[in-house]
């Protein structure tokens, strides 16, 4: 089974402010991670293609640095990688960057299976996985916990839903999005991590892409960020004082006659 | 022009979802500055019985496909059903609820109709551009720095579509007789999906689940150090509590991500809220709603927690639990 991985550089912590004049978000340390959901899709992809063998090949739009988040998923065990970058694509809503990453994935091949983590820890919409399944003409399953292999052709995926546990088949190709926490992903060791400097990883900028300008970042994004502003109240709390035992049992006291009114 | 408020009415076995009645108060925040109908949009196999819950909700239109199957899970025709019943009603906004169901269903429909979707709004305002028409700007907490953004559609784009988080909205309450008028699309067509439900079984219970939790205790990130996180679930299970957390916390694993509170996780709704070691960023904090009692312990006197907490407690949570567990 060939599988595409979708993978995104967020920042390490809530290390970004918001820029007054353009309300982008300003990410002031360079230092990035990937996505911790997209971990569990690396690794249910490495599983998956363990057992059917083929290949595993991860994708990221971003900065030219975002070579070291597909670095860092090749030293997991992804097979090859695309880094999708152009000035053009930047600052694009969930719409524009979902085109991007469907004309991307492609252009570098066939895949049978897409996986992308269900939420980044930053954006958190949670859109771009179907929307690039729509763009790609493909069915999707969103938001999984668990990921196997059905017979002839299919994915079987489970997922919760109104107290339900729901088993899932999808026809490939597909693409399906993992839940953050659905599997224990494994480490990059110093050997793999050694390997993964010389595996392929391709370039590709909007000259290999051949979009439109106007369907690409800003300028194809149908929402725009027009204000940002601080939650309006102001410090509200009571402080308590004293030592900390003072403070903890007035703390009980609280508790208690809160528990008690009812 | 484009007019009229649409909801997706989330439904699961003939069963209206919670956030139905949501969204209806979202869209009359909308409907009291610009007049306009509310209509839903529903498609299952079984409509005639959402209608008629719908219609107790006092919704002006409701446009439904009848399908010959059961629909749920088969995202990829859906997205396009409710595009194409959007194109024909052509309302000027879409709300959906953020819930797993409405982003994968409705980021198809945006992406069909390249109308683009914001996501997670807390607080719709409508405005009026220069020649009087009205657009909504679409509040939202921002990741990181702790401000609010807002979202429009750039001039033009219709439908304004955005999901709604859930429990943010007061569920409208059922009203004197409004009259609703029920459509049918007979001719939009499902097309052939690609998935198939080949199981659904009731799933086991979550234990120790925060949603329904009458007291929670939530960890952050002052929570990580040392002994502490040992410490804050004795002081949990003392004063039986549930236990929830904020991102960095459930990124560690260290408390399952199912007990994540916030923006990318649950809202709740606890009567007693002790939060351990939160800085307090909104998108955590939108999470937690309808306290009677909240108590923030944080090392931070200007931590913005203090901003939402009805009591402060400005010291090391290892020396106030500490003194609490010989209490």
């Amino acid at each position: 089974m060939n599988i595409a991985v979708l993978i995104k550089q967020v920042p390490v912590s809530d290390n970004v402010s918001v820029d007054p004049e353009t309300h982008a978000l300003i990410r002031s340390s360079s230092e990035g991670m990937i996505n911790p959901a997209d971990r569990n899709a690396i690794e249910a992809a490495i599983v998956l293609k363990e057992q059917t063998g083929g290949k595993t090949v991860v994708f990221t739009m971003g900065p030219p640095n975002a070579e070291k988040a597909l670095r860092e998923a090749m030293a997991i065990g992804c097979d090859e990688s695309c880094l999708i970058t152009d000035r053009c694509f930047g600052g694009g809503d969930t719409v524009a960057t979902a085109k991007v990453i469907a004309k991307g994935i492609e252009k570098y091949g066939s895949f049978d299976l897409i996986i992308g983590g269900a939420m980044s820890s930053d954006g958190a919409t949670g859109q771009v996985g179907a929307m690039a399944a729509e763009y790609l003409g493909i069915p999707h399953i969103s938001e999984v916990s668990s990921l196997s292999c059905g017979d002839n052709g299919n994915i079987i995926a489970e997922k919760r839903y109104q107290g339900m546990q729901v088993k899932i088949k999808a026809v490939l190709p597909a693409l399906v999005t993992v839940n953050f926490g659905c599997n224990e992903p494994r480490m990059a060791t110093l050997r793999s991590s050694r390997a993964a400097k010389t595996k392929p990883l391709a370039t590709y900028t909007n000259a290999e892409l051949c979009m439109a300008k106007e369907d690409t970042g800003l300028a194809g994004s149908p929402t725009v960020v027009t204000d940002s502003f601080e939650p309006e109240h102001a410090k509200k709390a009571e402080m308590l004082t004293g030592s900390p035992a003072e403070m903890a049992a007035r703390l009980k006291e609280l508790i208690d006659s809160e528990k008690g009114k009812e | 022009m484009p007019e009229g408020i649409c909801i997706f009415a989330e439904n699961y076995d003939g069963n209206l979802d919670n956030s139905v009645p949501e969204l209806v108060t979202a869209a009359h925040v909308i409907k009291a500055e610009t007049g306009e109908k509310i209509e839903a949009v529903v498609v299952s196999d079984k409509c005639s019985v959402l209608s008629d819950q719908l219609a107790k909700l006092g919704i002006d239109e409701i446009y439904t496909v009848q399908t010959d199957h059961d629909p749920a899970f088969q995202d990829d025709s859906l997205g396009h059903v409710y595009a194409e019943m959007i194109r024909r009603i052509a309302p000027s906004a879409v709300l959906i609820p953020a819930t797993p169901a409405g982003r994968s269903i409705f980021s198809r429909t945006a992406a069909v109709l390249g109308c683009g979707m914001t996501a997670d709004c807390t607080e719709l305002k409508v405005a009026k551009r220069g020649d009087r028409s009205f657009y909504i700007k679409q509040n939202k907490p921002s990741f990181g720095d702790n401000v609010f953004v807002t979202i429009e559609m750039k001039p033009g784009v219709f439908p304004q579509m955005m999901t709604i988080r859930p429990g943010v909205f007061a569920p409208y309450e059922s009203c004197e007789n409004i009259t609703s008028k029920t459509s049918y699309f007979d001719d939009i067509e499902m097309s052939a999906s690609g998935i198939t439900v080949m199981e659904a079984v009731p799933a086991a219970a979550v234990t120790g689940s925060i949603l329904g939790a009458d007291t929670v205790v939530v960890g952050g990130r002052g929570a990580q150090a040392d002994g502490n996180m040992e410490l804050l679930k004795q002081f949990a299970d003392k004063i039986g509590a549930a236990v929830g957390c904020t991102r960095p916390i459930a990124d560690t694993g260290v408390i399952p991500f199912e007990h994540q509170i916030g923006q990318t996780g649950a809202t709740i709704h606890p009567r007693i809220c002790i939060s351990l070691g939160v800085s307090g960023a909104i998108q955590h904090t939108e999470g937690i709603k309808d306290t009677k009692l909240f108590v923030a312990v944080n090392t931070d006197e200007n931590a913005p927690i203090y901003n939402v907490a009805d009591y402060g407690i400005n010291a090391d949570m290892k020396e106030v639990l500490e003194a609490y567990m010989k209490l």
